[in-house]
Order: structure tokens, then sequence, then C-alpha cells
């Protein structure tokens, strides 16, 4: 119960990734529930030539935002996953930048 | 018949009339091999995410067309000869579109649904059962049981 830190491998006590509270243990810190975007907005359309909508879910470097971060629900996730890497093959997106 | 985008960088210096010549001439080898075109987008020069062939910027090009699949490959092979194209990407769109179609149409009936139940006192109660029902994969906070 108390070891929500330990292991991130574990993915079926996390389902949902974002909102912890760790209620029973000594750390009692409250984090905000993340919304996914793409739901709250109702973009159905995630299309790799948007580019002002794909930045924001890629980090500094480049890399795509992990959804426990990002708080992007799984299909959605899915979706933006292919139209980054589509982006990316058509230099829209880097694959990594500032080098 | 399917529908298909093409999107293809030409690369920055070749001269304006010769790119648009060539789009000309890839769109006319495609009407005469039975395509329609629906779009052509010319969006002019941007900056690139990375370099190409030394090249830090090239003009986009957007072609939407419905043909074949053969199509694809003839036209592919050109873009792939042809000396001013730095890099292209073929997208099969038909069935995203029509996805986002039923999407739209899944929405604007909801919405109606919601107008037309709105006056009633237990309005807020029911959609959001119906929703929580259709989207139960795509909701995260859901599948929590405490």
């Amino acid at each position: 119960m108390a070891e929500s830190k330990g292991r991130p491998g574990s993915a079926g006590q996390r389902p949902t990734g974002g909102d912890k509270a760790v209620i029973g243990g000594r750390k009692q810190y409250f984090r905000r529930k993340k919304v996914c975007r793409f739901c709250v907005e109702k973009i159905d359309d995630i299309n790799y030539k948007d580019i002002k909508l794909l930045h924001g879910f890629v980090a500094e470097r480049g890399k795509i935002v992990p959804r426990r971060i990002s708080g992007v629900c799984a299909p959605h996730q899915r979706r933006l996953t292919d139209a980054i890497k589509k982006a990316r093959n058509i230099a829209l997106l880097p694959f990594a930048s500032s080098f | 018949m399917r529908i298909y985008e093409e999107l293809f960088i030409i690369k920055p210096d070749t001269p304006e009339e010769e790119a648009d010549q060539f789009v000309e001439q890839v769109q006319t080898q495609l009407t005469t091999a039975g395509a329609t075109i629906d779009k052509v987008e010319k969006w002019g020069k941007r900056r690139l995410a990375y370099r190409i062939d030394k090249y830090r910027e090239g003009s986009y090009v957007l072609l939407q067309f419905t043909g074949d699949a053969n199509l694809v490959k003839e036209l592919e092979r050109r873009l792939r000869v042809a000396d001013m194209v730095l890099k292209f990407i073929t997208v099969r769109i038909d069935e995203t579109l029509k996805r986002l179609e039923k999407r739209k149409k899944v929405r604007d009936k909801r919405a109606a649904k919601r107008a037309t139940t709105a006056p009633p006192a237990s309005a807020p109660a029911q959609p959001s059962l119906e929703k929580q029902m259709t989207e139960t994969p795509a909701m995260p906070g859901l599948p929590k049981e405490a």
C-alpha cells in the first residue's frame, strides 16, 4: 500500500497514473487530478499536420511526453503518438532537438 | 477508391515556377491515371525540424486526392526520382475521415438530446450517466473503485 513510489513497472496498481494522494502513508501530499485534454476540449482529430497542438505534448528535447505526466487518456495517447511520429517523419517535429 | 494525402517537401532553392510546374505535372499525371484531386495546398517555406540533405528549410506542398492504391505507388516512385523533392509522406485518410464523421454525428446527436431533455429537473443526471456508459474505456478516472 505505502510503496507507491517503489515500482513504476506494476501497471495494475495505478491505472489512472495521475491522481495520487497517498492517504495511508506518512507523506500526505495532494496532487491535482489530471484530465485528458482531448477529452475535455473534445478534440476528435489529432492530426499530424497540427504542429501547434502536437508541440504541447513534446518535451524540450523532442521526446513524447508520457501520459503519466501529461494526463492524456490511453486512446488519445495512442493517436497522439501516431501523429507525432508522422510529423517527425516529414520534418515538422524533431526526432531529437538541440544538438 | 481511397482518399490519400501526400505531403512533400521541395528544396528551398528551386525556382518558384519550376516547383509550380512540377506540382502541376504531378497533378495532371494523377488525373490521367484516374484520380481526382481534392485539394492542393502550398504552405510556403518553413523551417525543417532537422536537417535534410544539408537544407534547413523547405517548401511544403500538400496534395489530397481520391484514387486507387496503385496510383500511390507510381506517385511515390515519381517523387523519389524527382531531384527537387527532399522528403514525402503518404497518408491514407479515408478511414480517419469516416471515424471523425461518426464521432461528430454522435456528438451532435448527444448535444441535440441534451438540449431537448434540459428543461426537466432530472436533466443533469441522465445525460451524464449515458455519457459514462458510452465512454467508459475513454475516461481515465473511472476504473478506480474505492
